[in-house]
């Protein structure tokens, strides 16, 4: 099995927890996190997130601030696991650089009707944020 | 001296009763009683968006406009998200303004896309959402327990489409329609 910069396996396992950190108050509210926070980025309809789970923390807020925020405030992060992405029939793949980076993919994509396909995005990033737990910052 | 804020509201509700059932009346005789019941109508109609600027929707749209500023700027998330369009924060301030008093405001969150979405949670699987696209055209998606689905729906700007109200009831509380996709 080929390993990666980071010393992690190339293959997400199903158990390993995923970390998708919160940038914007409106991302989340006092008890969860919104779908909203799992939508794809448009360009390239991926959703990054970053091999860690809630703890330890400091591992946690230390990667968010080197490879996420830089300069900005880090609110907090939605955690949940590989295999709750794949239970939505999406996919999980390392993307390293940066170390411990992945990306949820398989998202729909309909181009010629780009209404739909947020439709179709919105109903699975809602499944997922659903599964996720908000730790705070 | 300032009037009571309670009884200029009074005047200014009795006033605006009237007016607005000489705006509905259909019997006019002649080209002038035409032209007055225009007139008043857009009496009417400047007095119901004056009247949605008061309360829980002033609140709601002070948040739109607080969370539109948090996202104002490319790649806002950390991750590459478009800024939020101003074609998209319009259309989402009008589709505030026009949300039925009997149904709690949503919760207003900045899409990576740079879309307005406007949530309704109940509970992490209570959960009805809509994006607002540049475009006025609507992108909704609900999670009820084990059920789930999406839907597309036009925005004129004029009034929320049947369909997204009853999505948005059947979440909350206050209906119990079963949602088509």
């Amino acid at each position: 099995m080929a390993t990666l910069p980071s010393l992690l396996d190339e293959t997400v396992a199903d158990g390993e927890p995923l970390a998708r950190f919160l940038l914007s108050s409106s991302q989340f509210n006092s008890g969860a996190v919104k779908a909203s926070a799992f939508i794809p980025n448009p360009k390239d309809q991926e959703s990054s997130v970053f091999r860690h789970g809630s703890e330890p923390r400091e591992g946690l807020w230390a990667i968010a601030a080197t490879e996420v925020a830089r300069e900005r405030t880090i609110y907090g992060a939605g955690i949940l696991t590989a295999a709750q992405v794949r239970e939505v029939k999406l996919a999980v793949n390392s993307a390293e650089p940066p170390p411990r980076h992945a990306v949820i993919t398989g998202w729909p994509w309909f181009p010629s009707d780009p209404d739909d396909q947020k439709a179709r995005q919105k109903e699975l990033a809602l499944l997922l944020a659903s599964q996720a737990t908000l730790v705070m910052r | 001296m300032f009037e009571p804020v309670s009884s200029s509201l009074g005047i200014l509700w009795f006033g605006y009763a009237t007016a607005s059932a000489y705006a509905r009346r259909d019997s006019a005789v002649s080209s002038e009683a035409n032209a007055l019941r225009e007139a008043v109508a857009g009496v009417v109609v400047n007095a119901q968006r004056s009247e949605v600027l008061f309360g829980k929707t002033a609140a709601a749209l002070s948040e739109l406009y607080s969370i539109a500023a948090q996202c104002s700027q490319p790649d806002w998330d950390g991750a590459g998200a478009l800024p939020v369009d101003l074609a998209s924060l319009s259309f989402a301030a009008d589709f505030i303004k026009l949300i039925p008093s009997s149904l709690p405001l949503p919760e207003v969150t900045c899409d990576p896309d740079g879309a307005i979405s406007l949530d309704w949670m109940e509970s992490k699987i209570r959960v009805f959402s809509v994006s607002v696209s540049p475009s006025g055209r609507l992108s909704f998606a609900w999670l009820d327990g084990s059920d789930r689905g999406h839907g597309v729906a036009r925005f004129a700007g004029g009034q929320i489409p049947p369909r997204v109200l009853e999505g948005i009831r059947s979440i909350v509380g206050h209906g119990d329609a079963t949602l088509a996709a």
